[in-house]
């Protein structure tokens, strides 16, 4: 009796230390203070670089969390670019957030990264069919091969049952709502700087896919098999080549006025 | 009493001057009035006491009362008479009109109105007229024929137009000395009213009209749909207000049910409680599909009502199938734009057309007809601008546009009487020169002179007192409902201050600041042939995303917004006719409004109506146009026969059309006579003293043959008639002597 006692003690305490590490790099983000902050961080605009904070699958004590990959440099390297090539109203500093509350609703344009490591809750699940629906819009990015997809799809399976997800087609208005994005191809991550490879995984072959809403309108937008958020962040790196550079802020660029204007 | 006082009648007063027959000047008089004047003043001031003597208010008391004496025995040396127009007697006709429509068999104390019109001309009327004046006897309804006695009369004629009657009259008097009009009627003329022309023209001919009214002038309980107000035209699927108003005696707090339907399918009902003699009330409902649609409106009999034959009248409406065109500029990229395009896409009533600033040097049109239409931005032809119904400038600077966009922006809501809505934003209205341009003018706020007007806080819609009155507004019914339904909206994302009204204008809603400060928020104004809007926000789009998925509020508001900025944008022909029910008359008077391409009058145009009716009747009839009005065209037809009709009216110059528009109208017979069954007295007042006749009773108008004896018209003559020996003239000098006595012997002067 006392044994089964102690191992069920033992398998609590573990659960909670599973627990506590997936949301370890939640907290460890956002209680970041290192990141330098801005004079007009806190200007308030029409538009803000929401990035989504999610639950990962991945148990790793002291994993800081996949939805911080290239969390904050990126996000706003990216909006400098937004600000100086369009007329949106852009704050300077991002803004995390979550699918836990309905704050949630006020920002209309989340951005999620390495989603291929997500693992969200049912009511998160809820919360975000009912965000897009309403007129919300998801890019994720930074995810590669076989296996992430799967992990990808098994929660937004979730969210969608019923929606297929679809590659876009090259006369969709999100590939040229400014810049007219026939000629694309993969962007890499910054690994490329030192393996040379610009895919990741299997990820070989770049797709751009959506789920859509029942008026034909993008409301995921999906970039699989490549890494437009290391593109953003290391823009500024002599080693880091422009053009995938450029085709990133594009795209990026393209799926921002798209969501603002379907 | 008067005419004993007076000798003669008060019409031989009226009509007639006062003359004065002695043989010297009138100016000798005034002169002898002011002698008179002075002579009991210098008397009295010689003779200082009467035997006691009296203060100086009594002695001007007694000046004033010889004065007058003297002043009236000298008026009466002058022989004064009144020289008044006589009809000559056996040489002048009197037109006696008998009114023979179904509201004349109205029993009334145990005999029809018609019956005691005909009692009253055999007993009384016809016999003194005739020995006097040649009498000519007509019936009349919807026209004039002449009788030759009252048992011809039959009280059958499905309408009562006394203007027709009226106006035959005076043709006849044209060439026969008519010298004056009986009138025998309830005065339920069915057109409601005599026309104007028609009274100037028997003022000219100098036709006095006697009207004697028959009928009960109020029912003890009655109710009656006394109109119904709907808009000619609205969109598909359009919520519709109707304002009836209903007309009640003897029922007030019954409860009533008022309905709308078509077809037998009930589209909206409710009941009400009756308050008021007269009272307005409204009832919504779904247009429908794109068409003509007859809609009966009905008041359910309250109890005990007397004549529920008039709880009902026939509406048409028509559903427009066009979609019309909202232009959408703004400039920049942001929510509320997408939500906006999106609540619009969602209205199969409304097409948005959008052009939006994304950088500097591009524009990102959406939901354009042809790959070259805005190719080159905002419209610089009035032409191009001009196709839109609707005009929406989102945050956009005032100097994007060219003095000429402006002045054609201007003209948007002005000449081609378009809606025009400028919104909110941070380079909206007054952040961005809006207020120094001279489109200002066109807004129904005076923006303020400053910058830093608009604020990203969030702030709480409300409805105003108009605003809750307005459709525009309405999320939910029924109104104290949707008062509370603003209440409880989610946040807007910002608000913009736009300074105050301007009178005319309209706040419909205002948002109330962090601060506490309230601020007007939506603004409507007529302007022009058009009218103007400001919606002081870019922040709306949280109605959207902050309500659950179930919730329409935001497409609600924004399709009855910009349905409301197209409603009354008029094409290049707008045709309409002034009464689309004819009720038991067949006269139709088609009218177009006929403007070129850059919506400026188009005088030399030809205009054809293309009439379609019942059995297949199928006419052209060409419209004239009018002197007096640039571009607008007229054109009378009769619908010979009950049922409905269409007018399709093609405006064409040279090879170039124009533009088209329909016109429906619906002729019913058997049921005007059911309203305005009591007697209009006001009306035959108004029409007997317009033309220097007079409003009789019936048991009265014995004393109409002497009275009608003073006319201008026909063959008169002036005759003198001595005053001097009026009886009121002699007790008025007995008067003033008495009193003098009296008041010397109350003062012990005598």
């Amino acid at each position: 009796m006392r044994l089964l006692a102690v191992c069920g003690a033992l398998g609590l305490g573990l659960s909670l230390l599973a627990w506590q590490g997936r949301y370890w790099g939640l907290r460890q983000e956002v209680d970041n203070d290192d990141a330098p902050f801005p004079p007009d961080g806190n200007e308030k605009t029409e538009f803000v670089f929401a990035r989504l904070r999610y639950p990962s699958v991945r148990f790793a004590w002291g994993f800081r969390g996949n939805w911080a990959t290239d969390y904050w440099k990126a996000d706003r390297q990216f909006v400098q670019g937004v600000r100086r090539l369009t007329r949106i109203h852009v704050r300077s500093v991002e803004q995390v957030v979550d699918l836990d509350s309905d704050e949630i609703y006020n920002w209309p344009w989340i951005y999620a990264v390495e989603v291929g490591h997500w693992d969200l809750t049912d009511s998160q699940c809820r919360r975000l069919r009912d965000y897009l629906l309403r007129g919300g819009f998801l890019m994720v990015d930074d995810f590669h091969g076989t296996w992430e997809w799967e992990n990808f799809m098994a929660s937004l399976r979730r969210v969608f049952p019923d929606r297929p997800v679809v590659d876009i087609d090259d006369k969709d208005p999100i590939f040229h709502v400014l810049y007219d994005l026939d000629e694309r191809f993969q962007v890499p991550g910054i690994q490329y700087w030192y393996s040379g490879r610009i895919y990741e995984k299997d990820g070989i072959e770049p797709r751009w896919r959506a789920v859509y809403d029942d008026k034909g309108r993008i409301m995921v937008a999906i970039c699989h098999n490549m890494d437009l958020g290391d593109a953003w962040e290391w823009a500024d790196h002599p080693r880091y080549p422009e053009h995938y550079a450029s085709l990133a802020y594009r795209i990026g660029i393209n799926y921002i006025i798209y969501a603002m204007t379907h | 009493m008067f005419e004993w006082l007076f000798k003669y009648p008060p019409a031989a007063f009226s009509k007639g001057q006062i003359v004065w027959l002695a043989p010297f000047p009138a100016a000798w008089l005034f002169a002898a009035l002011i002698a008179a004047a002075l002579a009991p003043a210098w008397m009295l001031r010689r003779r200082p006491g009467p035997p006691i003597d009296v203060g100086p208010r009594r002695r001007l008391a007694l000046w004033a009362l010889q004065a007058a004496f003297l002043a009236l025995l000298l008026v009466m040396l002058w022989q004064p008479a009144l020289s008044v127009p006589t009809l000559r007697p056996g040489q002048n006709i009197i037109a006696v009109l008998v009114d023979d429509s179904r509201s004349m068999g109205v029993a009334e104390g145990g005999a029809t109105r018609l019956e005691r019109a005909r009692r009253l001309l055999d007993d009384d009327l016809l016999g003194a007229l005739g020995t006097r004046f040649q009498v000519r006897l007509y019936a009349f309804d919807s026209s004039l024929a002449r009788i030759e006695s009252t048992a011809q009369l039959k009280a059958v004629g499905q309408a009562t137009h006394l203007g027709e009657a009226l106006r035959a009259v005076a043709a006849e008097a044209s060439a026969a000395p008519v010298g004056a009009v009986v009138l025998l009627s309830d005065g339920g003329d069915t057109r409601g009213g005599v026309p104007h022309e028609v009274i100037e023209e028997l003022r000219a001919r100098r036709l006095p009209v006697h009207a004697v009214g028959f009928g009960r002038e109020r029912y003890e309980r009655d109710l009656e749909l006394a109109a119904v107000e709907i808009p000619a035209r609205v969109l598909r699927s359009s919520r519709v207000a109707a304002t009836v108003r209903l007309r009640q005696s003897g029922l007030a707090r019954s409860r009533v049910r008022i309905t709308v339907e078509e077809d037998g399918k009930t589209l909206a009902s409710r009941e009400i409680v009756l308050s008021a003699p007269e009272q307005s009330e409204t009832l919504l409902f779904s247009s429908g599909e794109p068409g003509p649609h007859r809609l009966r409106f009905s008041a359910s009999p309250a109890e005990g009502e007397e004549n529920v034959r008039n709880n009902q009248l026939v509406r048409l409406l028509s559903v427009e199938d066009s979609r019309p065109r909202i232009l959408y500029v703004e400039g920049e990229p942001r929510w509320e734009f997408k939500f906006i395009r999106r609540a619009a896409l969602e209205d199969p009533a409304l097409e948005l057309t959008s052009l939006l600033r994304t950088t500097e040097n591009k524009l990102y049109r959406q939901e354009v007809r042809d790959p070259k239409e805005l190719e080159e931005g905002f419209p610089a032809a009035a032409e191009e601008l001009f196709a839109f119904r609707g005009l929406v400038i989102g945050s956009v600077e005032a100097d994007y546009f060219t003095p000429a966009q402006r002045q054609l922006i201007h003209d948007f809501a002005d000449r081609r009487g378009g809606g025009l809505l400028f919104l909110g934003g941070r380079r909206a209205l007054a952040e961005s020169g809006w207020n120094r341009s001279p489109t200002a003018e066109l807004l129904p706020v005076t923006l303020p002179a400053r910058k830093g007007t608009f604020h990203r806080d969030r702030a709480r819609a409300a409805l105003t007192r108009s605003g809750a009155d307005s459709l525009l507004c309405r999320l939910v019914e029924p109104p104290e409902a949707n008062v509370e339904r603003w209440k409880s909206l989610p946040a807007l994302a910002d608000y913009q201050e736009v300074g105050e009204p301007k009178p005319g204008a309209l706040v419909l809603a205002t948002v109330e600041t962090p601060e506490g400060r309230t601020l007007p928020l939506l603004i409507t104004q007529s302007y022009g042939r058009g009218r103007t809007a400001v919606f002081a926000t870019g922040g709306s789009w949280r109605w959207q995303m902050l309500q659950p998925l179930s919730d329409v509020t935001h497409e609600t508001f924004w399709q009855q917004l910009l349905r409301w900025l197209v409603s009354g944008s008029p094409g290049p022909v707008s045709a309409s006719t002034p009464q689309p029910v004819l009720m038991d008359e067949s006269r139709v008077v088609l009218r177009a409004e006929v403007r070129d391409k850059a919506y400026r009058p188009a005088s030399d145009a030809r205009v054809e109506a293309r009439i379609q009716g019942p059995g297949g009747i199928a006419e052209s009839l060409p419209l004239r146009a009018r002197e007096d009005e640039p571009g607008v065209y007229e054109g009378e037809w009769n619908a010979p026969q009950a049922g409905a009709y269409s007018a399709e009216i093609h405006a064409r110059r040279g090879d170039e059309e124009l533009g088209r528009d329909l016109v429906l109208f619906r002729r019913e017979d058997g049921v005007a006579e059911d309203f305005r069954s009591l007697q209009d007295r006001e009306l035959l007042e108004r029409l007997a003293e317009a033309t220097g006749g007079r409003y009789w009773r019936p048991e009265e108008a014995a004393r109409l043959p002497r009275e009608i004896t003073y006319s201008e018209a026909g063959l008169s003559v002036r005759e003198m008639r001595d005053l001097w020996d009026m009886p009121a003239l002699f007790l008025l000098a007995l008067a003033l002597r008495s009193a003098e006595w009296l008041l010397r012997r109350r003062w012990g002067a005598i």
